[in-house]
């Protein structure tokens, strides 16, 4: 895609993100029936679900484009890799601060040594440590290639993470939508409002990706322009 | 096979005679286990918690901490005094060069741990009437998963603009498997419960190390490479 493209697609999925972000909670807060057994507080379901849900999409994107970009070397790759990884963040950071809000509810605290919630904490912090690590060096292709290092450490390590914490305590609700001995149990509308929720956020990820995708090749083209500078400098000199 | 043995040992031997040289890094961290062992004697209130009870949590949480210490130094000299550029240019697989700083930093942690099991058993009074065996294989397991992960950020952590203070953020994220299947083992262990209660962690510790180690040596050339 051409500049002019990655600027249109921007615009146009983020519009209709968040006209459907808009929808969502119409239907959240006036549309889809209070569930039974957990009452209102349920709601927020419609939104930490899906949000985790990218995230997840977002941190395999990461894992992917890093190991590939470290085998290929292609520049567009660890664009991919670094939008993947804000994007990412903005819905897992979305999702630890609904997860409290209806644990304080459900659980009665803020706070519960709980798997999910562990291991998401957890993500959050590979996540700034791949941020802080692309930042510290003093030639960016060099922080490149130790970001994607931790991307597929992190990985890597998730899984192991997650059984870690797990064994050790679970309290979490069980899947209920992905789960292998009920599937899709859930009534008509919720079901909806959890795909709307899913669609919301899908196109407010793919215009953030965009969008950060467009500015790694900006900062790129300004650090190439500094190094020619430079280069001109030392010539002149 | 034994000529890459041979070169791997050839890394190990020289960070080992750097520091019998010198004792900076086995001083440092030895030093450290120790004054963290009286420092936890006096901030626990022994009319409220019995020592015995959480010392399992605390030598984890030394050896992790003092091994930071030591760890964060493993590629100082090399970036130092730019021997690092001889030692890329010199003909040894990068994969073995990372394997040789993984197993001299597993001796020397190894050894700190072996010193704050003493420690902290003389400390907190703590009586151990389990398999030795099996305690060794849980520390030993869990101190080859730190190293592994260690090496290869530290490798990072010394090139980069921050310093050894990126490492701790880089890497407790990533230890937490190692600090929840080895800490719960010894507390079993010294809790005088059978062994087949820690083989799941036995298993799961080995599945770390060699991961980390395997993934580490495929990783490390990104890291070292200019």
């Amino acid at each position: 895609m051409n500049e002019k493209q990655i600027q249109w697609s921007v615009g146009v999925l983020g519009a209709l993100g968040v006209a459907t972000v808009i929808l969502l909670h119409w239907m959240v807060f006036f549309w889809v029936p209070t569930e039974a057994t957990m009452g209102v507080v349920q709601r927020i379901f419609y939104i930490h679900v899906p949000a985790w849900w990218i995230a997840f999409v977002g941190f395999g994107l990461v894992g992917l484009c890093s190991a590939v970009y470290l085998w290929l070397g292609d520049e567009r790759l660890d664009r991919a890799a670094v939008a993947g990884a804000e994007a990412g963040m903005v819905f897992t950071t979305i999702g630890l601060l609904t997860g409290p809000l209806w644990g304080r509810v459900a659980w009665g605290t803020w706070w519960e040594w709980e798997p999910r919630l562990t291991s998401a904490l957890i993500l959050w912090f590979i996540y700034l440590g791949y941020f802080l690590v692309r930042r510290s060096t003093a030639n960016p292709e060099q922080g490149k290639k130790f970001a994607a290092v931790i991307g597929i450490i992190g990985v890597l390590d998730i899984p192991l993470i997650h059984v870690s914490v797990t064994w050790l305590r679970s309290l979490h609700p069980q899947a209920v939508i992905l789960s292998a001995e009920n599937p899709m149990n859930l009534d008509g509308s919720m079901g909806a409002t959890i795909g709307v929720g899913l669609l919301a956020f899908s196109l407010i990820f793919a215009s953030l990706f965009l969008a950060r995708y467009a500015v790694a090749g900006y900062e790129r083209e300004l650090d190439l322009r500094d190094a020619r500078l430079v280069g001109a400098q030392a010539v002149e000199a | 096979m034994r000529a890459y043995l041979a070169l791997v040992w050839a890394v190990t031997r020289k960070d080992l005679l750097v520091e019998f040289r010198t004792y900076e890094r086995l001083t440092a961290m030895g030093a450290f286990a120790v004054l963290v062992g009286v420092l936890f004697n006096f901030s626990i209130d022994t009319a409220v918690v019995r020592p015995q009870d959480i010392a399992a949590a605390l030598i984890w949480m030394t050896i992790i901490f003092g091994g930071m210490l030591g760890m964060g130094r493993t590629f100082r000299l090399e970036e130092e005094d730019g021997a690092l550029a001889g030692i890329l240019q010199s003909p040894i697989p990068l994969h073995a060069l990372y394997l040789g700083k993984v197993l001299g930093n597993f001796i020397l942690l190894s050894a700190m741990a072996t010193l704050v099991f003493f420690v902290f058993g003389l400390f907190f009074r703590l009586s151990f009437s389990g398999n030795p065996v099996v305690l060794v294989a849980i520390v030993g397991l869990g101190v080859l998963g730190f190293v592994s992960l260690t090496t290869l950020f530290s490798a990072m952590a010394t090139r980069s603009s921050m310093g050894e203070s990126l490492l701790p953020v880089l890497v407790f994220p990533l230890l937490v498997p190692v600090v929840v299947y080895g800490a719960t083992a010894t507390d079993r262990l010294f809790a005088g419960r059978p062994v087949v209660e820690v083989g799941g962690n036995l298993r799961m510790l080995a599945a770390f190390a060699i991961i980390f180690t395997v993934a580490g040596a495929g990783l490390f050339r990104f890291v070292i490479e200019e």
